[in-house]
């Protein structure tokens, strides 16, 4: 499954950077009460509350690995979550540019591969709830720069 | 005799059981202190099993046990290969067969992992999630060309190839044909893999009782014998110590012959290791993936063939998918190899096949099992060339037949039971005109133009195939006289919807002259009787069939001279009839048959040498050659080029299957074929994605056909009789599902003739047929749609 898409953040590009590595600004942007800490550079671990279509919502085991780290402008996000109802694994790109205004530019491109009961019962779904979750976490960001903006100012 | 029921419509005896929700099925076992159980299936297609922690399961209050590979020990063993390979010359083949749980690697999503024995089911699901699972994903093989890249990442590496099996067949000098030939047609075809979906999902429970020391399996199998005796050897137990029973069953379509599946030899061993009931019934997701699928292959075929239409040679090379393992051997494409030969007079045939394993669920027979791709790709070629050569697609098959006097008919090449492939009996041109006449194919033509003037694609398909039925090796059955003057009929197969009761029933009733409904049958229990195979292969009516006609005749002498003693009379002056005996001409001297059997079981004087008490007879039958069923399916199709949607009209079948024990049954049997038939054309499709994840595991996204999109199909019996069995019965299971795509493909084709398009892939679904027309526009800008 590729999700790929672009999102502009109303802010500067190193303060979207800062963000993007900071563990409890992440798990406010993943679905589900989710826990996530830092264990090790760039290493994330933690757990999310996903369900799809007719799959209950369970809680999936996450563990999530930043590489090829170009600050403030790139990297790729490695992704590994296990659940009751199946795994997702994969990686994502993520370039951030600078555009006018002061803004920022995400765009980002995940190469997903979903497996087990999620694959097979929520196929229909998945996209759009990838999709879906995908524009929620990154409001959510957008949220979280703005409170931060604000509070600098 | 005065009694006739063979060829009768006799209601079926089993359905007020059925219809009254009396009739006992697996899921109804239920017994103190069961257990129940869930299996821990992988989520990966391809991966390492790197290991697997249960410590937080077995903490769970109300897990009894959970196993993995390494609590099996010396139990943990891969199944048996249930056929070996043909004795082809030549032939290569790679035996992997399925294992209880995975040890080292997993080898298709679904593939079991560990075993949970729980007090419940609630407990035991809810304990799947407490066990991890270390793999490391390995890369998938899913397409089958792909598959036999060198570079492709290999199923079982031991082999160092992903091919299990290559086998080659030649009738004659196909090269010699060819060269001879006006005319060669040749292309692709794709057949692709959908799921049995019976009704009952597969269910196995067991019990063992110490104190009489024996173990009863209940278990959904359509062949409890062998299950029974594969049971007894793996758990060092003496076959006597083993009953399998396999009450009514809903729906087998071949997959519940797997033997042995992992829980089959599971269940039994934890039940008679815990001392306690254990059961497992399969859920519906479960049986997307855990139960055995069907009809992955892909042809590239060439005929040649005279200017007249006249069929020089075909040669076919093709791919067969059999997913992780390869229990059942070949039967599956050597079914396809030896069924593409149809009813037609083929000089020169060349077919070469690779068995190919993925990645996928194991695939063994269903219902058809490889011969709808033989038939599918001959009834296209034919098509083809029939339009290649502005020939009627009927006129090509009515030039092509074999004809009465060809028969028998051998062709050099082997089939399923490694017996020359052996046409016994059939003639095939009057099923054709009947047919033809039936679907009104004479006036079709003015009739379709009117229409398409009107705005609406109408077409029609005509196609013919053969089925090899009823092979051996055996089957047996006890005929008994009751006392009560009932009779008894004891045979080892299993019956899943068929109407064995009824049908094996009329067989004995007409023997033994007695009301039909004075017959009861018993049948998948291997207690009551323990010697035969199975229900597979279109064969329980030909095999055991003959083997209860066989016991009742036995147990009718021994009726004639039991009553010639007790009534003092010749044994040719003795009449049986409506259930008594009586001195010809004296019909005062006369006795009951249950009188009879108290006289032939006594409590005083002697049994003398040489004869038996009791009236009671067991009898076995052996068919050197199965008996080769054929037919013509004709059916009228409606498309709406807009949405692609195709609506059947009409749907006539024709069938030979030889004599007719009950007309009724045999329209069951061609009628749920039908179905089975039009899912696979239209509908029903697995669709797997490039790392082997099954995308459409629920009845929400696999789709079944419903009964809006089944027409009740017209039906009309032709009687060849077989000369390999003194019924002169053919099989009938599996025919009506066999042909159904290549009728449906010619139809469709047919509907939308002028937009230059063909069908050389089943199942084809509304968005490709959608497809196929976007391409067709396209190609042709003239083409214009009629306004409707």
């Amino acid at each position: 499954m590729i999700v790929e898409g672009e999102y502009t953040f109303s802010g500067p590009r190193d303060v979207v950077w800062e963000l993007l590595q900071d563990p409890e600004v992440l798990s406010k942007a993943m679905p589900g009460a989710a826990r996530l800490a830092l264990v090790g550079d760039g290493a994330y671990e933690g757990s999310i509350r996903v369900g799809v279509g007719p799959v209950t919502a369970a809680e999936w085991k996450l563990a999530v690995t930043l590489q090829d780290r170009d600050p403030p402008a790139h990297y790729v996000m490695q992704v590994d979550s296990k659940g009751p109802i199946g795994f997702t694994r994969g990686s994502a790109s993520v370039d951030l540019a600078e555009t006018d205004g002061g803004c920022t530019l995400m765009r980002y491109r995940a190469d997903l591969q979903v497996g087990g009961k999620v694959a097979g019962i929520g196929q229909r779904l998945i996209d759009q709830v990838a999709k879906m979750m995908t524009h929620r976490g990154l409001d959510a960001l957008s949220n979280e720069l703005r409170a931060r903006l604000a509070e600098e100012a | 005799m005065t009694r006739r029921y063979v060829g009768e419509r006799v209601a079926r005896n089993e359905d007020r059981r059925l219809l009254t929700g009396r009739a006992m099925f697996v899921d109804d076992v239920q017994l103190p202190g069961m257990l129940h159980v869930a299996f821990l299936r992988s989520d990966h297609a391809h991966a390492l099993l790197r290991g697997v922690d249960v410590s937080a399961a077995l903490e769970r209050p109300g897990v009894v046990a959970v196993f993995t590979a390494d609590d099996l020990g010396d139990y943990w063993q891969p199944g048996p290969l249930l056929v070996p390979p043909p004795p082809v010359e030549g032939i290569v083949f790679h035996e992997a067969t399925q294992v209880p749980l995975a040890k080292d690697k997993v080898r298709h999503v679904g593939e079991p992992v560990a075993m949970v024995v729980a007090e419940s089911r609630y407990v035991a699901e809810d304990a799947l999630a407490d066990i991890v699972v270390d793999y490391e994903p390995l890369d998938a093989v899913v397409d089958l060309e792909a598959a036999l890249a060198p570079d492709a990442p290999l199923v079982h590496e031991r082999f160092g190839t992903n091919m299990a099996a290559f086998v080659a067949q030649r009738h004659g000098d196909y090269d010699r044909a060819r060269a001879a030939a006006d005319m060669v047609i040749s292309r692709r075809f794709l057949y692709d893999r959908g799921a049995a979906a019976a009704m009952e999902n597969r269910v196995v429970a067991a019990q063992w009782d110490p104190l009489a020391e024996d173990l009863t399996v209940w278990d959904t199998t359509q062949a409890p014998i062998p299950i029974r005796n594969g049971l007894a050897r793996m758990l060092g137990l003496m076959e006597s110590q083993v009953r399998v029973v396999a009450p009514f069953v809903g729906g087998g379509f071949g997959p519940k012959i797997m033997m042995f599946y992992p829980e089959e030899v599971l269940v039994p061993w934890a039940a008679m290791r815990l001392g306690r009931p254990v059961k497992w019934t399969e859920d519906r997701q479960e049986n997307f993936f855990a139960t055995s699928q069907e009809r992955g292959q892909v042809h590239d075929a060439e005929m040649a063939l005279t200017r007249d239409g006249r069929i020089l040679g075909v040669r076919d090379f093709f791919l067969h998918d059999c997913g992780a393992y390869d229990p059942y051997g070949l039967t599956i494409p050597i079914n396809s190899q030896c069924t593409l030969l149809g009813p037609y007079d083929v000089p020169h045939y060349y077919s070469e096949f690779r068995a190919v394993f993925t990645n996928k669920t194991i695939v063994t027979p269903v219902r058809g099992a490889g011969r709808q791709h033989g038939v599918f790709v001959m009834e296209r070629l034919l098509d083809i060339a029939a339009r290649e050569l502005g020939l009627d697609p009927v006129e090509i098959r009515r030039r092509n037949y074999l004809s009465p006097e060809l028969f028998p008919h051998n062709f050099d090449i082997l089939y399923q039971d490694f017996a020359p492939l052996y046409y016994d009996s059939g003639n095939y041109l009057p099923a054709l005109e009947t047919a033809t006449e039936m679907i009104g194919y004479e006036g079709f033509r003015e009739e379709q133009r009117r229409l398409r003037e009107e705005g609406r694609y109408v077409g029609v398909g005509v196609v013919s195939y053969i089925e090899g039925t009823g092979i051996g090796p055996y089957e047996g059955a006890r005929v008994t006289v009751d006392p009560s003057g009932r009779v008894r009929v004891a045979t080892g197969l299993g019956t899943q919807g068929q109407g064995h009761y009824t049908a094996f029933a009329q067989i004995v009733a007409e023997a033994l002259d007695v009301d039909v409904e004075r017959v009861s049958v018993v049948t998948g229990d291997t207690r009551e009787f323990g010697w035969g195979t199975g229900t597979f292969a279109s064969r329980g009516a030909v095999v055991a069939g003959s083997a209860c006609h066989a016991a009742a005749v036995a147990v009718r002498g021994k009726i004639l001279a039991m009553a010639a003693r007790v009534l003092g009379a010749a044994e040719e002056q003795i009449d049986l009839a409506d259930g008594r005996v009586s001195v010809r001409g004296i019909p005062e001297r006369f006795m009951t048959l249950g009188e009879l059997a108290r006289h032939a079981n006594p409590l005083r004087g002697a049994v003398k040498p040489g004869t038996e008490p009791g009236l009671e007879a067991t009898a076995y039958f052996g068919p050197d050659h199965g008996s080769t069923a054929s037919g013509v399916h004709a059916m009228i199709v409606e498309v709406d080029p807009e949405t692609a949607m195709v609506e059947i009209l009409r749907y006539v079948v024709v069938h030979d299957c030889g004599r007719l024990i009950n007309p009724q049954l045999v329209e069951g049997q061609v009628q749920g074929g039908v179905a089975h038939g039009i899912g696979n054309s239209f509908y029903e499709k697995l669709h797997f994605d490039e790392s082997g994840q099954l995308l459409n595991a629920s009845f929400m996204d696999y789709l079944l056909p419903t009964a809006m999109d089944v027409p009740r199909v017209e039906m009309a019996h032709m009687e060849t009789p077989a000369p390999m069995n003194p019924l002169g019965l053919k099989g009938v299971g599996e025919a009506g599902a066999i042909p159904a795509g290549a009728a449906f493909a010619q139809a469709v084709e047919d509907a939308l003739s002028g937009y230059g398009l063909e069908i050389t892939e089943i199942p084809l679904s509304p968005s490709q047929l959608f497809e196929l027309l976007q391409v067709a526009r396209a190609a042709s800008p003239q083409i214009q749609e009629t306004a409707g």
